[in-house]
Formats: C-alpha cells, structure tokens, sequence
C-alpha cells in the first residue's frame, strides 16, 4: 500500500483542484490518499471521491496560542502533529501549498519523496518537482502561464492521463436541506435557477452588484429564471442590495450554507455566473455549467473552470493580470465584462448555444470569449470564440504551452499560429547566448576545481560565472519574453546543494545548457530561423541574434 | 595614641591596612564620648545621640532581634546583613551575636569610626563584621550574596554622613540585581545633548538591559524649516510648539508600542507635562536627565515635575531648587565619555597634519572664548567648529570655515593636539567664569582620549578630575598663555597627566558609571515597582522550563536575554550557522505561520 500525503493549507477551491490528482492517484491502485487540510474545510475533503483520511489542522487553535504568546504551547502542539504524521511513513507528499510555511512543514514532516515546496537542512527553500518549479515560475510571469493550477497539480503527482473534471460528491442530506432552503425562498423543484456567485476573495475580484443587478433584471425578463445569490456571510450586504433591485426574482442565501450545503445548491442551479472563486470551481465539480468573469488579477488559463465546455469571459486590458499585491484605484476592467455581454453568454450558454456564443464574441470584441476544453495531451485548453486572431502575448503563451510540454512531457512542439515575433524571438537567442557563455564558464569551473587550480584562480572563475548569471537574470528582467525561463532557471539553481565544487559546477553546466535549449526551442517557437531570416533580409532589426 | 585606639586599628590592619592607615590619620569628632546610664559609653554626634542613653546594650539587643526577623524574612539561604551607619557598635555586637551569617558594616565617615576606636574595644566586633571599603563601588556592592539593608537610624539621622545617599544607592544596586530593564531613550531634535542619548544606550545596552533608542535627529529639519513660515518670532513660537506637541505624539505611539519599564529623556527632548504623564499612565517610569546649565536653559521648571527622577550636572542651589519643584527624586549626575568613542588613535602622518596643532580648541564661539583664545593666536592655535563669524582674527586660524565637526574627527583632533584647551563657554563674562559650576562634556572626552588639557577651574571638577595630576586648570584666561607655551616644551609630562587622565575616566567617569548610578537611584526609590512589572520571558526562563527537551536545549545554547517571542529566537537562529534542528525548524515554520495568519490580528 503506497500511502501518499497531500498537504493544501489555501482555500476550499484550491482542495476541489485537488481532486483529479487524487482520483488519479486512486486510480493507479493500492493507493491511499491523506489530505491535510486547515480544519475549517475539512468537509469539503468528506465530498471528494478519493480521499481515505482527512488530516484536520486546526490553525485557528494554533493561531490563538500565538496570540496569548504562548509559544511552548504552539511548539509542543505543532511537534505533537509532526511525530503524529511521521509515524504514518508516507511514501509520497505532495505540497500543494506554495508558501514557506508549507516547505517547513514538508521538510520536518520528512517524506523521503516530497514534490512542490520544501526546505533544505540549512534553512533554504527547495522546489523539488520541475512541474512544481515551472508553477512557482508562472505565479511569477503570469503574462506566459501557460497551464491550469490542476494540470501541474496532475502533472507533479505523476499522472498524465487524469480525469478532466474536479469532483465533488453532494451528500443527500446536504440536498435535502437546499431543497427546504429554496421552497423558504418560493423557489419550487422545477424553477429554472440561474446562480450567482457574489463574493471574492479581494475587492478588486468582485464583480460589482450594479452589473449583477443588470444582469438579473435582464436573464429574468427574457429567461423568466430566478437568481439565487451565493455568496458567505459578508457578502450580504451586496446581496441585500441586489434583492432590494431585483425583488422577488433574486434568493439570497449567501452566508446561509455549509460548503456541501453550497455545492448542493449549484447542482440544482443551471448555471453559475461567477467570478474566479472557490464556488466556481465547486460548480464545475457538481457537474453544472459556469460562466466565469476573470478580470484584475485573475487569468481563465492557470485558474479557469477545469472542465470541457464552460465558457470564460475575459478583459484583456493592458494592465491585465495586475498583481495579487496591489490595491487598484480604477479597476475599469471590471466594466468591460458589460452586463448584456455577460447576459448575453449566460443564456446562450445555458442552451447550450456556442454558434450565438461565437456570434456574442463578435459583437462585443473588447472581451475575449474562451470555451474550456482539453488538447490532445488531456491538458486544459481555451479555445478562444469569435475568430479574432490571437494576440502577440497569447501567442507568446502558447510557445511556451508547447515549449514545456516538449520539455517537461516530451511531446513534439507544434509550431504556434500567426506572425513571428521577431523581438521575443531576438530576445531570447541573446538569452540563449549569454546562457551558453555561462555553461562554458561553469565548465571551467569544473575543470578547475577537478584539478590543481590555485585557489584564487578557482574563485576568480566562480565570480566570472556570477557576473554572467547576474546579466542573465538582468535579461530576464528587461524582455518579458525572456522572463518564465530565466524565473524557472533561477528555481533550479536553488535546487542545487552541496559542498563539492566540482559537482556544483557541473549541475549549474547542466542548468546553462538547458536554459540555452530552451531559449533556443522557444525562440524557433516564436520565430522559426527562416521566418527570422526573411525579417532581417527585409530590413528588420531585431532579429538575427543568434 | 591610646591602647584601646591602637589595638582596635592593629584588628582592622590585619584586613584593611589602607583603612586602618586613613583612621589613625583621621581627625575624631569634636563631640565625646559618654557614659550611659548603664555605664557604657554612647555618643551624641552633629546633635543625635547614637545610642541609648540607659542601656545601649538592650537597645542594641532589641534592634538585632528585628533585624534578624528581617534577615529570616528576605527568604534567601544565607543572606548578608548590611548595616548603614556604625555608631559606637553596639547594634553590630548584637547582630552579631544573634546572626550566625555575614556581617558588613558601611561607614564612610572616618572620623566617627576613629572616635568610636577610641571609645571601646572593638576587637571581638572587628573579627566578626566586615568594614565596608570607604570607597564602595557597585563591585563590592555586586560582592554581598542577597544583601539585607539594615539601617541604623540614628546614623541616618546624623546631617552630612552621607550615609543616606549611600543607602540608597547600595538599596538600587541592589534592587536592579537580575532585573533587565526595557529601556526607551528619548532624544533631543538636536543639540548638544544629541550624542549623549547615544552614549547612554549604548551603556545601557552594555549593563544587560533592552534599548531602543528614539532618535529625532530626522526631525531636526523640519524644525529648522518653521522659521519660513512666518517672519514673527510669536508665530514661529506657536509652530514650534506645535511641533514639539506632535512629536511628543509620536513618543508615546513608540511608548505604547514598546511598554518600556522605563523612559530616559535627554535635555530638550520633546516631551511636555501631559505627554510624561501619558507615558506615566501606560506604566512606564519616567527619568530625565538634564544636561545643561538651568541659568541658560530655565525650561527645566517646567518638566522637573512632571518626571519621576531628574538628573542634573549641577549641585546647589540649583539641585534645592529642583527638588522643591519635583515630584520625585533629584540627583546629581556629572556627564562622562564613551570608551568605545572618546579613546587614544594611532593617526597617519597625513591625519596629524590635518588635524593636529600645538595648541588646538574644538567648539563655539562663545564670546568669553573668542577674547581668551586670540592671546594665543602666535602659538599655533587652531580652532575648530561653528558661529565664529565676527571673530576677527581668530577667522585665521579657524578651521573648516566654521563647518560643524563630527565626533569622529573631535576625537582625531583631541589625538593629535598638543594642547588641548578647555574653556567653558559664558554668555555673561569675559575669560573664566567665576561662579562655573558644572564641567562639561569634553572635559572627560579629552580624559578619556588621553588628550593633555588646559581646562578653566570649575566649582565642581576637583572631586572628577585631578588638577595637576589629571588636568591642568587656569582661574583667569589671562593665564592661558604662559600656561600654554610652558606645557608645549614639557611632551613628556604632557603625556603622563593624559595617561593619568585616561585612567581615571575610564575608572569613575565613562556613561557606563553614569547609567549604573542613574538605574541604581531609580530602583532604590523604585525597584519594587519595576520588579511587579511583567516581564516578557527569556529564552533562559523558558529553557530552565523546558528542561531535557529538544527545544529547551536549543534555547539554551541561543544568549540567554533573548527575548522568547517568535521575532526574537527567528532573529537569533538566522545568526547561527549549518543546518536547522527540529527545534529551529518548528520555530522557523511558526514564524511564517504568524506572518501569514496572526500578524495582522495582533494589531
């Protein structure tokens, strides 16, 4: 029996995330899955198929012994859960969590094969799966993520052929009790139910409630539909105001239902319209269809609804995705989801209409529609509508979709549609270059250091090699191109431990040559040599080096 | 010399020669000895009678028998009893007699122990109780194990004993034994009170306690900026108060966020009345210490008493003065040097032609200096700092055009002139003045460097610094010159008086002293208080707690003050080499829980 531990300390929606990888992990057999999970969404754990034992950790109770400063309290309860989860001799951990708080915790809990965020003995972060690497680097260069959280969730487990929905299995007395909830509300069984998802997690992610009531006015006029709002208990005041506008069209059960309770209601529903939120995700793991607003910071590729068929509403403004960090004092993207647009998808989407769903992509440009579905490796795809031609940056993206599938799944790139780039292309041949540089200069090292080299020349060569790392990551930072794979390589370099010179300079060799590959198979991605060539005979500038 | 003096000397020779030698040479009181009823003698010294009248032997008795409940009481193994005041002995016979434990007797008054050598034999005394040293200082003091302060009344009693100042300092050294103090130093916007708050926190730091210090200097600017709001002087004054009232604001959020067990503020820092009493209200004990010349500076009338102790640099009338006004303990405090600043540098050639002269002065051109120092203009005089404008002559030998100088190079000058001079500055006299009481601060820097100064006499510098043997004095500016070319022609014995100097700073007069004796009065009067106070635990108290575990013995391997709160140990581990233990781990994994889920709730 291969006990495997999966520790995902986020957010309910991140666990729903979570449940392709551990049905696959189910799926290979004599298997059994240990989730631990802050105590709060232990339940949502009960729901997913798969998962043998739900390891609670209550942070709230850690929290309060903090807050009375009693410190030898919260060590000995933290030591106390630690001999507890060491003495279950996991063979597999996956850390799901991408905070230093979890790499410690991965480190002392120990499991020979710990994959995502871990710690070296000497207190320095590890990122020990290339899959895990590759997402710690796209949180980073959101402009080129180019694969959905689930996907490298799959991916760092090993699983390469999974299952292309999350799951969530509503227990019946949670039904029964949205059933009584409802008929509260004068919703009969049969009412047609549109839900909306009001809440997020930050203010800049909210949808604002004018354009929920727009909306609503409009889906139960043509749809004669009621709206039941979602939401927890601190959206309710938005909900109060969409009530008061709506009347007895809209529900209000935000901050009215557990977890299963919620995923009990969005089965019911048709259809969700939602934001980026963990609702979302449980409305796809229930089996019903969402459409999802993604504007700020949020991106329907790395964080989009992981199942075919659901539709993504865009606004690629020029300062799209903005960072998780700031406070935005004109999120104007919000408006450019309008709400006969939104209203528009919401309908044509629940009759399941993707020619009106095109058409809509037409009429309204400035967003950009994307119907969910999976490429022929099983990973999650968008399909833009409306027949625009992609952009440069999703172009971009998509060179680096298939520049690490080659890498990281070993399948054969296939060239990316449209004109060349010949800046990104320029761009990373110069990375590609200064990349090589440094491997040679790394294998000088090596040289030196496997010989008799007099001390000072050996670390004369080691600054050398320096000064040509601080100018790749300078070149990382200035061309965006450029900045996954240098982000990526610095992750790698993390990974790197040891003492022996000699072995040192011959992973940080390894290292060069692989970002200079990939810098180079990225840059025939964008730019094809033969197409660079054209440029340059036709009088261009940036292209041509090689 | 009579048999009973002498034998009673020879007892004490045989332990303490040196005091020994200082009574025989003591003058004995003027008052006698007398027969009590009972026949033996007692003693009525600058009008109190030291013992009974009767019975001094069952007076003494009763005395000893409340002084050994207090000793059982003090709940310590062996304590030592330490007596204030020595009268005739009769009190120590009896203590000793019913107390089997050490014995030490504080006397600083030679002349009253002569006269009781001479009154009755002391042998059997003398064997028994220790003479503490006449000059006691805080190692002799450090030396007692859980020292027991009993005072003989009558000895108190006794004017110009000096007996109660010792008390009360013996009472504070005492008192602060274990005690690390949360410290908040609080300095002025500028001035020349600004470096000292340094010195002091870095002394403080020194003494075991937890500093932080309060630096406004960034907020001299804006202060300096307020003359551009308005060309009249009442305007200006309202802004300026104004000012002052909002960085007093900003004191107390500094107050509130650390809870110091005590607050020192400099001279001019920016605390009035209702601010000290705010700090008072959130528990802290308040001290100032007041650094300047209260003719100069009367804004003292104004804080005295709002403080819990006030330290000044000059003794009467202005100590009588303060205390009328003061809710609490005034004391006199004379300023010092830091060691680590104000010490003797090996300079370059090029250094010593910069900076060096045969006869150098570093500091304002007050006008009593500006006419002193030009008779010295043909002695290769250099002069060194600000507001020498209109100085005529002296422009010549004025250094830096005037510039403010750091203390670094201070020190680079005080190496490497010949002759320092010294003259405290007067806003009311020509040359030297007469009724100068206080000695400033660069009278102990140039000490401490080691430096050969000419210095104006001071009412109040004979008892710090040696004139002739640590310091050569002038009475009138006059003198300077004559002085000046005799010492030039005398390096060798230039440099033994420096090198005495430097001895005796580093001995008595560095902030280290200062701080001891100013934490020392503050917890004779206030101990008790900043004992009850809560104190955030250490990693030593939670190691001695955690015992054999893994996480007591991290602790104990990590310097024992370590605060034990997550910052604190995360702090001290980042210091620390190799690879984490579990323990470091499980505290490394803590923090970045606080970070991320408690912080923001803990504010």
């Amino acid at each position: 029996m291969r006990k495997v531990l999966i520790v995902n300390l986020t957010r309910f929606g991140d666990l729903l995330q979570t449940s392709p990888t551990i049905a696959g992990l189910r799926a290979a057999g004599d298997t059994e899955v240990t989730v631990v999970v802050e105590r709060n969404f232990a339940d949502v754990c009960e729901g997913i198929p798969g998962v043998d034992r739900v390891w609670p950790i209550d942070l709230d109770a850690l929290g309060r012994l903090l807050l009375a400063d009693d410190l030898r309290a919260a060590y000995h309860a933290v030591a106390h859960e630690l001999a507890a989860l060491r003495a279950e001799r996991f063979a597999l951990a996956l850390n799901y969590s991408s905070s230093r708080m979890s790499a410690v915790l991965l480190r002392l809990i120990g499991v020979p094969d710990t994959r995502g965020w871990s710690m070296s003995g000497d207190g320095h972060r590890l990122i020990t799966h290339p899959w895990s690497r590759l997402f710690s680097a796209s949180c980073l260069t959101r402009g080129q993520a180019a694969f959905n959280l689930v996907d490298h969730y799959q991916r760092v487990a090993g699983i390469t052929a999974g299952t292309r929905r999350l799951c969530f299995e509503v227990p019946p007395a949670a039904r029964s009790r949205v059933a009584v909830l409802l008929a509260d509300g004068g919703v009969g069984p049969d009412q047609p139910l549109v839900a909306m998802q009001l809440g997020a997690s930050r203010d800049i992610r909210r949808w604002p409630a004018r354009h929920f009531v727009a909306v609503g006015r409009l889906l139960h006029a043509q749809l004669g539909v009621r709206l039941v709002l979602c939401g927890g208990g601190g959206d309710r005041p938005m909900a109060g105001e969409i009530v008061a506008a709506l009347g007895p069209a809209a529900v209000d059960c935000c901050g009215r239902t557990s977890i299963a309770e919620l995923g009990a209601l969005l089965e019911r529903a048709d259809l969700l319209l939602t934001g980026d939120t963990g609702p979302m995700h449980m409305a796809v793991a229930v089996g019903t269809p969402v459409v999802a607003l993604f504007f700020g910071p949020a991106l329907p590729v790395d964080t989009g609804p992981y199942a075919a068929d659901q539709l993504c509403l865009h606004a690629p403004v020029a300062c799209a995705p903005c960072d998780h960090a700031i406070t935005c004092l004109n999120p104007f993207c919000r408006d450019v989801l309008e709400p006969e647009a939104v209203t528009a998808a919401v309908i044509a989407r629940r009759a399941q209409d993707w020619q009106g769903l095109e058409a809509a992509a037409r009429r309204w440009p400035r967003i950009a529609w994307y119907r969910t579905g999976f490429d022929a490796e099983g990973l999650f795809d968008l399909a833009p509508l409306g027949g625009a031609p992609p952009s440069p940056a999703e172009r971009l993206r998509r060179a680096h979709r298939a520049l690490w599938k080659g890498e990281l799944d070993g399948t054969s790139p296939r060239p990316v549609d449209g004109p060349p780039l010949a800046a990104e292309a320029a761009a990373l041949r110069a990375l590609a270059g200064l990349a090589r540089h440094a491997a040679a200069q790394a294998a000088r090292v090596e040289r030196l250091a496997g010989g008799d080299a007099d001390v000072e020349v050996l670390e004369a060569a080691g600054r050398e090699l320096e000064v040509l790392d601080a100018a790749i990551f300078r070149h990382g930072a200035i061309h965006e191109a450029a900045a996954q794979l240098v982000q990526l390589h610095r992750f790698e370099k993390e990974n790197v431990l040891g003492d022996d010179v000699a072995a040192l300079a011959r992973a940080t060799r390894a290292q060069h040559e692989a970002l200079a590959r990939r810098a180079r198979r990225l840059a025939d991605l964008v730019a094809p040599r033969a197409a660079a060539t054209a440029t340059v005979e036709a009088g261009g500038i940036h292209a041509g080096v090689a | 010399m009579g048999d009973r003096l002498e034998q009673n000397l020879r007892a004490l020779a045989a332990c303490d020669p040196a005091r020994a030698a200082a009574l025989a040479a003591a003058v004995p009181l003027e008052a006698a000895c007398m027969p009590a009823a009972n026949g033996d003698p007692t003693l009525v010294a600058d009008g109190v009678l030291l013992h009974s009248r009767h019975d001094p032997r069952r007076e003494a008795a009763r005395w000893a028998l409340a002084a050994c409940e207090q000793l059982a009481a003090a709940g310590e193994a062996e304590p030592t009893a330490v007596v204030l005041g020595f009268g005739l002995g009769w009190h120590l016979g009896a203590l000793a007699e019913c107390w089997r434990g050490g014995v030490v007797v504080v006397e600083p008054d030679d002349r009253l122990l002569r006269t009781a050598f001479a009154a009755r034999d002391l042998r059997p005394l003398l064997a028994r109780v220790a003479l503490a040293p006449a000059h006691l200082d805080e190692a002799v003091v450090d030396a007692w194990r859980a020292p027991v302060i009993l005072p003989h009344a009558p000895s108190l009693l006794r004017e110009g004993s000096g007996l109660r100042a010792l008390g009360e300092r013996i009472a504070g050294r005492v008192a602060l034994r274990g005690l690390r103090l949360r410290v908040l130093v609080v300095s002025p916007v500028s001035g020349g009170s600004h470096p000292i708050t340094g010195y002091c926190a870095r002394a403080l730091g020194a003494l075991g306690h937890e500093v932080q210090t309060l630096d406004l200097a960034a907020f001299a600017g804006g202060m300096d900026a307020i003359d551009g709001f308005s060309p009249k002087a009442h305007a200006r004054r309202t802004v300026r108060q104004a000012y002052g009232r909002f960085l007093g604001t900003g004191v107390l959020a500094a107050v509130e966020a650390m809870r110091p067990d005590l607050v020192l503020a400099m001279a001019q820092a920016p605390l009035d009345g209702a601010v000290i009493e705010q700090i008072r209200t959130l528990g802290a004990t308040t001290a100032f210490w007041f650094v300047e010349d209260h003719r100069l500076f009367p804004y003292w009338r104004e804080v005295v008493g709002a403080y819990d102790h006030v330290f000044v640099i000059q003794e009467e009338p202005f100590l009588g003065e303060a205390r009328r006004l003061a809710r609490g303990g005034v004391d006199y405090l004379p300023l010092a040097a830091d060691p680590a600043v104000h010490r003797p540098l090996a300079l370059s050639s090029g250094e010593r032609e910069a900076l060096g002269a045969p006869v150098a002065f570093v500091g304002a051109g007050y006008r009593n200096r500006r006419v002193a120092l030009r008779t010295l203009l043909d002695c290769g005089l250099r002069i060194w700092g600000t507001e020498w404008e209109g100085s005529g002559p002296l422009l010549d030998v004025l250094q830096r055009d005037g510039a403010r100088i750091a203390t670094d190079d201070c020190v680079r000058i005080f190496n490497a002139t010949a002759v320092n001079v010294n003259l405290h500055s007067s806003t009311w006299v020509d040359g030297v003045d007469p009724e100068g009481d206080f000695v400033n601060p660069r009278a102990f820097e140039l000490a401490a460097v080691g430096a050969f100064q000419l210095v104006d006499e001071r009412r109040l510098l004979p008892p710090l610094l040696a004139a002739g043997s640590e310091v050569v004095t002038f009475r009138q500016a006059g003198e300077l010159r004559e002085l000046v070319r005799s010492w030039l022609a005398r390096a060798e014995e230039r440099a033994a008086i420096g090198a005495a100097a430097r001895r005796r700073a580093l001995a008595e007069h560095t902030y280290r002293h200062r701080m001891e004796r100013l934490l020392a009065l503050v917890c004779a009067r206030d101990g008790e208080r900043l004992r009850a106070r809560p104190r955030r635990a250490t990693v030593a108290d939670a190691a001695r707690l955690e015992g054999g575990s893994p996480l007591g013995c991290f602790l104990a391997e990590l310097p024992p003050h370590t605060p034990f709160t997550l910052d604190g140990v995360v702090r001290a581990l980042q210091a620390r080499a190799g690879d984490l233990c579990e323990a470091e781990s499980i505290l490394l994994l803590l923090h970045q829980f606080d970070e991320l889920y408690v912080r923001e709730a803990r504010q």
